[in-house]
């Protein structure tokens, strides 16, 4: 369970998150949009608590995972050992490799273990960074701009891949600013403005051109 | 031929002592370099940690090695020896200057690299041993091969508390021989060696941790 109550959270003069109250479904994408500035990354930052809350409560009962929008993965590391190495520490154990190897050959990196990031497409350090995350078994994938930078194609495989993480249990929360991407994807849709919720509702009940309604906004 | 062979091996002798000054005093300064830096990032005693190394980086050596040689006995009333003050000095001057150079290379990471370690529950202990301090050593490398190559010379100092290393060994046969030329040029053919041997195991050690 994922559960804001009352969240507020400022830089400097600036609010960024102003009173957001939600409350998250489980197995669900959840895209959450809005313009630059308007507090998605933030709200992701906080939930991950690699930022600090102002004020109000985060209850999180379930373990999540986090995809940087610049990936960070470790540059001094092969693609296997940046997969591996956390969950080895945090397991005890080296049989990691296995599901490692397992999980690069599902999204289609079969013989990139042993190459280091900066050999990496922007599309493949994306999907290394997903399988970094999903190594770590996290109840809930937490994604920032998980197409910034990236071509229609390999956006087209982003999606595809996300869909399937879905389909193991995964509950994804989704920032991005990208309309097409996220009504693509998403099953819910929170938008964001100036650090407040304008929109929470679920994709399906959009009546017209769900993109189109969702610029009404900005 | 046979003089300038045994006047080879005489002042070859000093390689000794200089080498000892050299791996003691490094293998110090990049404890005491790499914790100085763990502590300033992490805020803690960083006052403290910046005066020490203001000062260390801001008095002579020369000073501060006759300080310690000299004072200790008068101020905690131990003796140290020869070898131990040039130790204690050369490591704690060099701590200095390494914390400055790790600084710098710790803050030039991206932020990212901590939030990654800290998103996939990494230890701090195992983050700076296998994730930051990895990445910032192969960025600062060059810079500290340069301070490795500064201490070396730097050794030269322990002659003047008495030390037998390269330098004083071709001074004193300077002293015998009446004559310096040739002393002083075998010492700074060692000294240059040992530098040139420095830069080959730099070069190294910057193609192994290149990413490639």
């Amino acid at each position: 369970m994922l559960k804001i109550q009352n969240v507020f959270k400022k830089f400097g003069e600036i609010e960024v998150l102003k009173n957001i109250t939600l409350e998250f479904s489980s197995n669900k994408i959840i895209g959450l949009a809005g313009p630059s500035g308007s507090g998605k990354s933030t709200l992701l930052r906080c939930l991950q608590k690699l930022e600090p809350i102002d004020s109000g409560v985060i209850e999180c009962t379930e373990k999540t995972g986090f995809m940087f929008q610049d990936f960070q993965l470790f540059p001094h590391m092969t693609v296997l050992q940046n997969l591996t190495y956390a969950p080895t520490l945090q397991r005890k154990t080296k049989d990691t490799v296995p599901e490692a190897l397992a999980l690069l050959k599902t999204l289609g990196l079969k013989h990139k273990e042993t190459v280091y990031p900066n050999k990496l497409s922007g599309g493949q350090k994306q999907r290394v960074a997903l399988a970094r995350s999903l190594m770590m078994h996290p109840q809930i994938l937490l994604c920032d701009e998980p197409t910034s930078g990236l071509d229609v194609a390999t956006v087209m495989d982003i999606v595809s891949l996300l869909k399937s993480v879905k389909d193991l249990g995964v509950t994804m929360i989704i920032a991005s600013h990208d309309l097409d991407f996220l009504t693509k994807i998403a099953d819910q849709i929170i938008l964001l403005k100036n650090g407040e919720i304008v929109l929470n509702t679920d994709l399906q009940t959009l009546k017209e051109d769900p993109i189109q309604c969702l610029k009404k906004y900005y | 031929m046979e003089k300038l062979i045994s006047h080879i091996l005489f002042i070859g002798s000093g390689v000794a002592l200089t080498l000892q000054l050299l791996i003691g005093g490094l293998s110090m300064g990049l404890l005491l370099g790499g914790l100085f830096s763990i502590l300033r990032y992490k805020k803690i005693a960083t006052p403290l940690i910046n005066r020490f190394v203001s000062v260390l980086r801001g008095t002579p050596v020369i000073l501060q090695l006759s300080f310690i040689y000299f004072s200790t006995p008068g101020l905690v009333g131990i003796k140290l020896s020869i070898l131990e003050a040039g130790i204690l000095t050369f490591g704690l001057n060099s701590s200095a200057y390494i914390a400055e150079i790790l600084r710098s290379g710790i803050e030039s990471l991206p932020k990212g690299q901590f939030e990654a370690s800290k998103t996939l529950q990494i230890s701090s202990f195992y983050m700076w041993k296998d994730i930051i301090l990895p990445q910032v050593t192969r960025n600062v490398l060059p810079s500290l091969v340069s301070e490795v190559i500064a201490l070396l010379k730097e050794t030269a100092l322990i002659a003047t508390i008495g030390g037998m290393d390269i330098l004083r060994k071709s001074q004193t046969l300077g002293a015998e021989q009446f004559t310096y030329f040739l002393p002083l040029c075998i010492a700074g053919c060692y000294y240059y060696s040992l530098v040139l041997f420095i830069e080959y195991l730099g070069k190294k050690m910057e193609q192994r941790g290149s990413y490639a």
